[in-house]
């Protein structure tokens, strides 16, 4: 986040310079899309995602606290976008993948013995992992996502999902586990190749 | 000794523990609780490269392209239906003002359109002067921008997938308005004799009156009949021609008027 040359140009958008927040745009879509895309797993949706930040960015720029970072800012309405989004086609709580993921992770698991060190550096362990990603529901991948990804403290996690603390701690931990159960596997055999 | 379940460990991994130096101390302590902790750790850190597709160096630019459009439409809806109107009065009320001039032949009738417009602001106050001035232009700036609003609509149709129902609840509000406006600039421009100006609004009318009767959606059937009818009318093009035209016409606007060119 380029914060010091935000200050300026979010002033200028907020004054009806247009040029300033074409700036703005260009220089924040790439750190959107990253969290829209973990946010909802789909890259058409990510980019609706984007667009959508934007907009309402505009219509709120006037709300916006000029000593506040504008690209956190920014990524707060992306998630909430995603959340929007998510919800409106009813795969909050639903997994994302279904059986597709579970597919792959069930062929994933077999597949590891034989070969684990050929696997560990291929393009398929990432898709394995973006399966694992898939396989949690909404509430826990986006809980996951904000903890791990970006950084949001637990407190404001339950606000952004609407429960208390302690459940939305419990949602993370069971995203945790899930992932474990689902890439463990390879974490093993890396461990023991690497020893 | 009691072993640290997993819960606790993940939510020590994220600082959000109670109590992080008694975990610390019991995994230097616990070899089976270590092991567990250094588990997901591992797990967590191949989840940090899980790849997000790439978007090239002009992405920024892509959103914005797109981006704009929509924001240009925002800008314009708070005072859209107010613009319009206020717009298509003031051609009204300086096409009538010329006839009664030209009927008079005396000087321009300003007291009289002072009066008209006295209970608009002073922003369309000078808009009436201007059109007053050079009606021609001022005309053809006015319909220019009604055009731009249309022009969008059309693109947004003709673009659309002729496959699928077509969701205009957003528009459809925008098209009542622009039936309006786009009656009182025909009318005013064939008054005036500006046929090209006029045939253009008139290809476009029943597209708009099909629009704003269409309710929420388009079934494919209707998005289909509709691109075919602005397509086979080249209507996008003309209105681009025109609209265009408007803007060139405003750029001048925007520039002292020279009184010999009167």
């Amino acid at each position: 986040m380029e914060t010091t040359t935000d200050v300026g140009t979010v002033g200028r958008a907020r004054h009806g310079d247009p040029d300033a927040f074409r700036q703005l745009v260009e220089r924040h879509s790439k750190p959107i899309f990253r969290v829209a895309y973990r946010m909802t797993g789909n890259e058409h949706d990510a980019d609706d995602v984007v667009q959508e930040t934007f907009l309402r960015a505009y219509k709120q720029l006037e709300q916006f606290e000029e000593r506040a970072n504008f690209g956190t800012w920014l990524h707060r309405i992306a998630v909430n976008c995603s959340l929007d989004l998510l919800r409106s086609r009813g795969r909050h709580d639903k997994h994302y993948a279904g059986d597709t993921a579970d597919e792959l992770l069930q062929g994933e698991i077999k597949a590891v013995d034989p070969q684990p060190d050929r696997l560990l550096l291929s393009v398929e362990l990432q898709q394995h992992v973006t399966a694992a990603l898939e396989r949690l529901s909404g509430n826990e991948r986006t809980a996951f996502v904000l903890r791990h990804f970006e950084g949001m403290p637990v407190e404001e996690i339950g606000k952004t999902l609407g429960i208390q603390v302690n459940a939305a701690k419990h949602t993370i931990f069971r995203a945790v586990r899930k992932l474990r159960e689902a890439l463990e596997p390879f974490v093993r055999s890396s461990h023991a190749t690497s020893q | 000794m009691q072993h640290l379940n997993e819960e606790l460990l993940v939510a020590h991994y994220y600082h959000d523990d109670e109590t992080p130096a008694a975990v610390e101390e019991h995994l230097r302590a616990c070899g089976e609780c270590r092991a567990q902790y250094e588990t997901i750790r591992r797990v967590l850190a191949l989840v940090d490269d899980a790849p997000v597709p790439e978007r090239g160096e002009q992405y920024g630019e892509q959103v914005w392209n797109r981006l704009r459009w929509k924001l240009g439409r925002e800008r314009r809806t708070g005072v859209r239906w107010q613009t319009l109107v206020a717009a298509a009065a003031l051609v009204a009320i300086a096409f009538f003002g010329g006839l009664l001039w030209q009927k008079r032949n005396v000087a321009p009738a300003l007291p009289e359109r002072s009066v008209a417009t006295s209970a608009l602001p002073a922003a369309a106050k000078e808009t009436a002067n201007a059109i007053a001035a050079s009606p021609d232009r001022v005309l053809l700036v006015v319909v220019g921008d009604h055009l731009d609003s249309s022009e969008r609509m059309l693109v947004e149709l003709a673009n659309a997938d002729p496959k699928k129902t077509l969701d205009i609840s957003s528009q459809q509000r925008r098209a009542v308005d622009l039936v309006a406006s786009n009656r009182i600039y025909r009318q005013t421009a064939a008054q005036r004799g500006d046929e090209r100006i006029a045939a253009v609004l008139n290809d476009l009318e029943p597209v708009l009156v099909e629009l704003s009767h269409a309710g929420s959606s388009l079934t494919p059937e209707e998005v289909s009949a509709l691109q075919k009818r602005i397509d086979a009318k080249g209507l996008l093009f003309k209105v681009r021609v025109v609209s265009a035209q408007g803007g060139r016409a405003e750029q001048q606007r925007a520039t002292p008027i020279d009184s010999n060119s009167l």
